[in-house]
């Protein structure tokens, strides 16, 4: 029933599901970023470069940026959707959305791979 | 034959200064706004991590920068907006798997919502100040 849903006549289950996975990953991420904060208590720039640099909470971070990616895409495609009825429009809106998207994630992806 | 009736006028009313939004209206029409918030400030977010993770001079720079009381309260709008998408957020989920779907229990989730959004901004708040 649940795989039937998410099979190609359903695209917008897994649209949907793809919000929801991903609001659960950022989820995680962040109490994991608050609880290694107030334990380690980065306080100095060594510090909070250290904080930053193993390779798994680099990986972390890229993925739940990539999660930010996916949920923020559909969440303001919504959104536009709701309120900006001009087809033409709402798609130069959206084609905004999606670069600004991307271009935040290679962001991403320069710093984590920069710092060393 | 079709008889030509007047259309009835439906009554309108749009006027949103008329309109008492109901609390469940409240939480979910600020979970949308936070998460379109959210959004527009990920350069900024993207920056400050940027300069702060580059070298010790730009870290230093920033940490001074947002001791400023206007980058605080910026700070804590950013951090409303975040606190208040992600518990309203989990709320969106408890319901998703029709947990507190009933309107007395959905009244009830909103108020713990607010509550907690609300806490946790004083916190955040009273950390950075």
């Amino acid at each position: 029933m649940l795989i039937e849903l998410l099979t190609d006549r359903y695209p917008g289950m897994r649209q949907w599901l793809t919000q929801r996975l991903s609001a659960v990953a950022m989820a995680i991420y962040t109490l994991v970023l608050v609880l290694l904060v107030a334990i380690q208590q980065p306080a100095n720039y060594a510090e909070w470069h250290a904080f930053f640099s193993p390779w798994w909470w680099r990986l972390a971070t890229l993925l739940c940026w990539i999660c930010l990616t996916m949920h923020a895409w559909l969440g303001v495609r919504d959104v536009l959707k709701d309120y900006v009825f001009n087809v033409v429009v709402r798609s130069y809106m959206q084609l905004l959305v999606e670069l600004a998207l991307i271009v935040d994630l290679i962001w991403m992806v320069t710093i984590l791979i920069k710092m060393n | 034959m079709i008889a030509n009736k007047p259309i009835k006028k439906r009554p309108k009313n749009l006027n949103l200064l008329t309109i008492r939004l109901p609390i469940n209206a409240v939480v979910s029409i600020m979970h949308r706004a936070s998460g379109v918030m959210l959004f527009l400030m990920l350069p900024a977010v993207l920056w400050v991590l940027q300069q702060s993770l580059a070298s010790e001079a730009q870290y230093l720079t920033i940490a001074s920068g947002l001791q400023h009381w206007a980058f605080k309260l910026i700070l804590i709008g950013l951090a409303w907006a975040f606190f208040h998408h992600f518990f309203a957020g989990i709320r969106h989920l408890a319901m998703d798997v029709h947990w507190m779907t009933s309107l007395q229990k959905a009244r009830f989730s909103s108020r713990v919502v607010l509550g907690l959004v609300g806490v946790a901004v004083l916190v955040f708040a009273w950390c950075i100040w």
